[in-house]
C-alpha cells in the first residue's frame, strides 16, 4: 500500500513488477516439487499475464466493494486488462494505493490466467492528483476505457476532469446517478467516445426487430413501456427506430400491461408495429406475432458482465447509437 | 458488406472465376458492430435425418443457431428418410437428441416449441421419385406459412452412395432451382478415388450448379484452421518466415485415442487414408501453405488452396514405400485397459488389410516450398486425442552458446497450431536461465483460443451451416480441390492395394508402426510428441 503524498506511478509499476515476479516464483516452486515428486522435468506451464486494454473504473467508496470485484474480474476473461480501480470519498486529501491481481484458472487447464489491478482510493477533491498518477499506469499501446459509476463525479461536475484518461466512457443511465442525455450528448459533441449499458441491454431487441422490419415500410411503431415515465431503454429504442425509419411515425406509450413477466418501470415491453404485428418482450425472450405466426427468440436478460464485454469490443465511435442519442438530445 | 461471386467462363471441371465485390445498399435498420451477419429466411431439408449426424451434430447446430438469434423468422427444417414417423414423432425425437447432445449451452422448453413449430418430416425411399414430389409440395406449403422466400438448402447426410442418386432426383423433380436459391450441401468422402469423385461430381453437376455445391469439411469450420488464416495474413511478421529458407519442416497430426468404436464394418472400407488425409488433414496443409489470397471472398480463397493442392507433388510408384506408411492397431493397452487389435473388432475381417494408421511425406513444387517436407499422419488408437500443425524452423545458423552449460540452445524454434483439444498457438524459443551465466531453456509462449476469448466457440457444425445458408462457401471444398487432393493420394491407394501387409504392426496406444518413424529419420527428423 502507497498512501498519502507519497504515491508514485513508478513505485506503484515497480510494485506490480514485484508482484509478478512473486507470483511466477510461487508458481515456480509449486511445479519444480510436482515435477519432482512424478520424477520428471517440468515444462513451466505456469502463469500466463494477459493485457488487451486498460480499464479504468471509478466507483464511489459506498459501492459494494465485493460485488464490484466480481463484475469487474469477470471481465477478465474476455478482456484481460490492467485494471485501475478509483474509489471516490468525501473529505479531503485521501489518497492511497494498492496493487493486486485476478488470476483464474480456465477449466481443465494448467495454466493459471492473471490480470493486474490497482486500487486508488481518494477523495473527489484529490481527482486532478488521481488522474496525473492513472495516465502513467495505463498500458502502452492499447485501449484506455472508462467505466464511470461514481454518482460523485457527476454531482461534482467533474466528468471532464477525467475523461482525457480514456479512450472511451461506457455509463449506465439507467442506474442513479448516472450522466443524462444532456451529458452525454456533450461529451459526443467534444468527439469522446462513449458507450451506455442503457442502449447496450437493447441489442438483442434490435438485432430481432431489424430482421422483422427488414423488407417492411411500416407506417406506425407503438412502444409500450412499463410504469408512468419512459426509461433510457425505451427512449433509445424510438429513438433508434426513428432515426433509421424516417418514414415512420415511433410514438412512446406508458403503463403497458400486455406481457405478464414483470419489468421493471420505464423498460420497453411491447412493440406494436402497424396493425398486424406484435413484440411482446418478456424476460427470458420474445414472442412475436407476424399474420397468423406466432414465434419465440431467447433472449435471456443480459448481465451486466455480458453489457461490459459487448461494450469493451468496440473501441471506435459507434455511429448507431451516436445518432440514436443525438436524437433525443436535438 | 457482401461479395457476390460471378462466374464466367468454365475450363473442364474448374471454375474460373472473377470476383466482383458490391457495396449493397445498407439497411438502415442493420448495426454492423453489434449485429450478427444476416440470414435470409429458408428451409432445411435433410435427408438422413434419422441418422446419427442428423441427431449429434446437425440439429444441435441448427437449435444452437436459433437459440443465438441466427436464423431468420419462419425458419423449416424438412427431415427425410425411410422409417415412418409422424411430423410430431420427428419433433420428439429430436426434442430428445437436441436436450441430450446440446454441448455449453442450456436447453430452453419454450424456445424449442417455437424451432419446433418449423420442423416437418416426410417418410420416403430416395430412388422413389414420389418421395420428391412431395417435397416440392411441402416446400410449396413451407414458403407460404414461413414465407421462406423460396430459398432451399438440401443436407445430404446419407450413405455416399445415394448421393448422385438425390441429386439426380432433386434435378429431376425441378427442386435444384426455384423462385429462391437452392444449395446442396454433401458430406465427405466425396468418391472413392479420383476416378468416382470425377464420376459423382459429373452426376451431380447435371443438375446442380458448382456454386450450388457446398462439400462439407467440417475441419475447415473448427475455429482454429479458421484462425490459421487470421494468423499468417492478419500479421505482418509471420509471413516473411513462412517459407522455405526460415521452416525446416512442417507435421501434422491428427491422432484418436479411441479405435473403431463399433464402425468397423465402414471403416474396413475407408481407412485412416481416405477417412482423414484424403480431405481433411490436406485441407489443412493447404491452408497452411497456400498463398495469400487477393482478397477474403470465397472463390479466392479457394483458387489459392486449389493452387496449393495442385502444387503437391505426385508420388512415382516407386517412392510410395518411402514416403508413405500404412499401420493397423493391434492388441495393446489404452488408458489402463486392454482393447483388441482392429482385427478382433466387430464386422472387421478378420484378415483385414485396412490402414488404421497412415503417415505420408508430402513434398510441393513451388518456389515457397520446394524442399519442404509435409509430414502427415493420422491414426485410431494413439496415446492421446490431439490435432496440431508443428512448424519446425531452422535453427539458428550459428550456434554462439556452444560451449554454455545449454542443451536448450541448439532447439530449433517451434510454432504449435492445435485444432484440437485446446485450441491455441504456442511458440517455443529459448531463453536465458536467470543468474549467473548463460544458461539456456526452452520456454512457451501460449495463446489458449478459449482463455483468451472468454466467448463460446461455434461449433464446425454452426458455422458451416451458417455460411451456407448465407452463401459463402470459403470453408468448403471445391470440385478441383477434391480433385488435386485424390490425385495427391492416389498413388499410394494404388501402391497399397497390391501389397501384403503384415498387420497388424502397432500396439494399440503407441505413436503407430516403427516405419513412420523410419520415413523421417531418412530426412534426418523425429516425429513430435503432442
Amino acid at each position: 500500500m502507497v498512501a498519502g503524498e507519497a504515491i508514485r506511478p513508478d513505485e506503484i509499476l515497480k510494485q506490480l513488477s514485484a508482484y509478478w515476479t512473486g507470483l511466477g516464483a510461487d508458481q515456480g516452486s509449486s511445479e519444480q516439487s510436482e515435477a519432482e515428486g512424478a520424477g520428471g522435468a517440468s515444462h513451466g506451464d505456469g502463469l500466463l499475464r494477459a493485457c488487451s486494454m486498460t480499464l479504468i473504473c471509478f466507483a464511489d467508496e459506498e459501492e459494494d466493494s465485493q460485488a464490484l470485484s466480481e463484475t469487474l474480474a469477470s471481465l477478465m476473461r474476455e478482456h484481460p486488462c490492467r485494471m485501475i480501480v478509483i474509489r471516490l470519498q468525501d473529505g479531503e486529501d485521501a489518497l492511497a494505493a494498492r496493487v493486486s491481481s485476478q488470476c483464474w484458472m480456465p477449466f481443465g487447464h494448467r495454466r493459471q490466467i492473471c490480470c493486474e489491478q490497482v486500487e486508488v482510493t481518494a477523495s473527489i477533491n484529490r481527482l486532478a492528483d488521481v488522474a496525473s498518477i492513472v495516465a502513467p499506469l495505463a498500458a502502452a499501446d492499447l485501449p484506455r476505457v472508462i467505466l464511470l459509476r461514481s454518482a460523485r463525479i457527476v454531482r461534482a461536475g467533474a466528468l471532464r476532469k477525467v475523461l482525457a484518461l480514456g479512450d472511451k466512457i461506457i455509463v449506465d443511465s439507467s442506474r442513479p446517478g448516472s450522466p443524462g442525455f444532456g451529458e452525454m450528448g456533450g461529451l459526443l459533441d467534444a468527439g469522446h467516445t462513449t458507450g451506455d449499458l442503457a442502449w447496450t441491454r437493447l441489442t438483442p431487441i434490435r438485432a430481432l426487430l431489424a430482421q422483422l422490419l427488414e423488407n417492411r415500410n411500416p407506417a406506425a411503431i407503438v412502444i409500450e413501456y412499463a410504469g408512468k415515465e419512459a426509461g433510457p431503454e425505451a427512449r433509445y429504442l424510438q429513438a433508434w427506430l426513428q432515426t433509421a425509419l424516417p418514414e415512420a411515425f415511433v410514438s412512446l406509450r406508458g403503463n403497458a400491461t400486455a406481457c405478464p413477466a414483470k419489468r421493471a418501470d420505464g423498460q420497453p415491453v411491447v412493440v406494436r408495429v402497424d396493425k398486424d404485428m406484435v413484440v411482446r418482450l418478456c424476460d427470458g425472450g420474445a414472442e412475436y406475432e407476424t399474420g397468423a405466426m406466432t414465434q419465440r427468440a431467447s433472449m435471456p436478460p443480459g448481465t451486466e458482465e455480458q453489457l461490459l464485454n459487448e461494450e469493451l469490443g468496440i473501441v471506435v465511435h459507434d455511429r448507431v447509437f451516436e445518432r440514436a442519442l443525438n436524437h433525443i438530445t436535438a | 458488406m457482401r461479395v457476390w461471386n460471378v462466374s464466367l467462363q468454365k475450363h473442364g471441371n474448374t471454375a474460373e472465376s472473377a470476383t466482383v465485390t458490391v457495396m449493397p445498399v445498407e439497411s438502415p435498420l442493420q448495426d454492423p458492430l453489434r449485429f450478427h451477419r444476416k440470414t435470409p429466411p429458408c428451409a432445411v431439408v435433410i435427408f438422413g435425418a434419422n441418422g446419427d449426424l442428423t441427431k449429434r451434430k446437425l440439429m444441435p447446430a441448427l437449435y444452437r443457431l436459433a437459440y443465438e438469434g441466427r436464423l431468420a423468422p419462419g425458419f423449416a427444417v424438412i427431415g427425410i428418410s425411410r422409417t415412418p414417423m409422424s411430423d410430431d414423432d420427428f419433433r420428439a425425437r429430436m426434442h430428445d437428441s437436441v436436450s441430450k447432445f446440446l454441448e455449453d449451452s442450456p436447453f430452453d422448453e419454450d424456445l424449442w416449441r417455437s424451432f419446433a413449430q418449423g420442423l416437418f418430416y416426410l417418410p420416403g425411399d430416395v430412388g422413389d421419385s414420389g418421395l420428391y414430389r412431395e417435397i416440392v409440395a411441402s416446400l410449396a406449403g413451407i414458403e407460404k406459412d414461413h414465407g421462406t422466400e423460396g430459398n432451399v438448402l438440401f443436407y445430404l447426410s446419407t450413405q455416399p452412395s445415394q448421393y448422385a442418386e438425390i441429386a439426380e432426383g432433386l434435378g429431376a423433380a425441378g427442386l435444384a432451382k426455384g423462385s429462391g436459391w437452392r444449395r446442396i450441401i454433401i458430406e465427405k468422402p466425396f468418391g472413392h478415388d479420383l476416378t468416382s469423385a470425377r464420376d459423382l461430381n459429373a452426376r451431380i453437376q447435371a443438375h446442380f450448379e458448382e456454386e450450388q455445391i457446398y462439400r462439407i469439411d467440417h475441419y475447415l469450420g473448427k475455429e482454429t484452421v479458421q484462425n490459421i488464416m487470421a494468423f499468417r495474413f492478419g500479421n505482418g511478421i509471420f509471413e516473411p518466415l513462412w517459407n522455405r529458407r526460415y521452416i525446416d519442416h512442417v507435421q501434422i497430426t491428427a491422432a484418436e485415442s479411441i479405435g473403431v468404436e463399433g464402425r468397423g464394418a465402414y471403416y474396413q472400407e475407408a481407412g485412416a487414408l481416405r477417412d482423414m488425409i484424403q480431405n481433411h488433414l490436406l485441407q489443412v496443409m493447404a491452408t497452411i501453405a497456400m498463398e495469400p489470397s487477393a482478397t477474403f471472398s470465397s472463390d479466392a480463397v479457394r483458387d489459392e488452396r486449389a493452387k496449393l493442392l495442385r502444387s503437391v507433388r505426385i508420388l512415382k510408384p516407386e517412392d510410395v514405400a518411402e514416403n508413405a506408411v500404412a499401420g493397423q492397431y493391434g492388441p495393446g493397452r489404452v488408458a489402463g485397459r486392454q482393447v483388441p487389435g482392429f482385427r478382433q473388432e466387430p464386422g472387421v475381417n478378420a484378415e483385414s488389410n485396412t490402414n488404421t494408421y497412415a503417415a505420408a511425406t508430402f513434398l510441393v513444387d513451388n518456389w515457397r516450398w520446394a524442399g519442404v517436407p509435409f509430414y502427415i499422419r493420422t491414426g485410431k488408437y494413439l496415446p492421446k486425442r490431439v490435432s496440431e500443425i508443428a512448424i519446425h524452423f531452422r535453427s539458428a545458423p550459428l550456434s554462439v552458446f556452444r560451449n554454455s552449460e545449454a542443451p536448450g540452445d541448439t532447439m530449433p524454434n517451434l510454432l504449435i497450431l492445435r485444432i484440437q483439444p485446446e485450441e491455441g498457438i504456442s511458440l517455443k524459443f529459448v531463453s536465458k536461465r536467470p543468474g549467473a551465466g548463460m544458461t539456456l531453456r526452452p520456454v512457451s509462449m501460449d495463446f489458449n483460443y478459449g482463455a483468451s476469448f472468454g466467448e463460446r466457440s461455434p461449433s464446425a457444425y454452426e458455422t458451416l451451416l451458417l455460411d451456407a445458408i448465407t452463401g459463402d462457401a470459403t470453408l468448403y471444398t471445391r470440385q478441383d480441390m477434391v480433385e488435386a487432393s485424390w490425385q495427391a493420394v492416389q498413388p499410394i491407394l494404388d501402391y497399397w492395394a497390391a501389397q501384403p501387409f503384415s498387420f497388424p504392426n502397432y500396439a494399440a496406444g503407441t505413436w503407430g508402426p516403427a516405419a513412420s518413424d523410419a520415413m523421417l529419420a531418412r530426412r534426418g527428423h523425429i516425429w513430435r510428441i503432442p
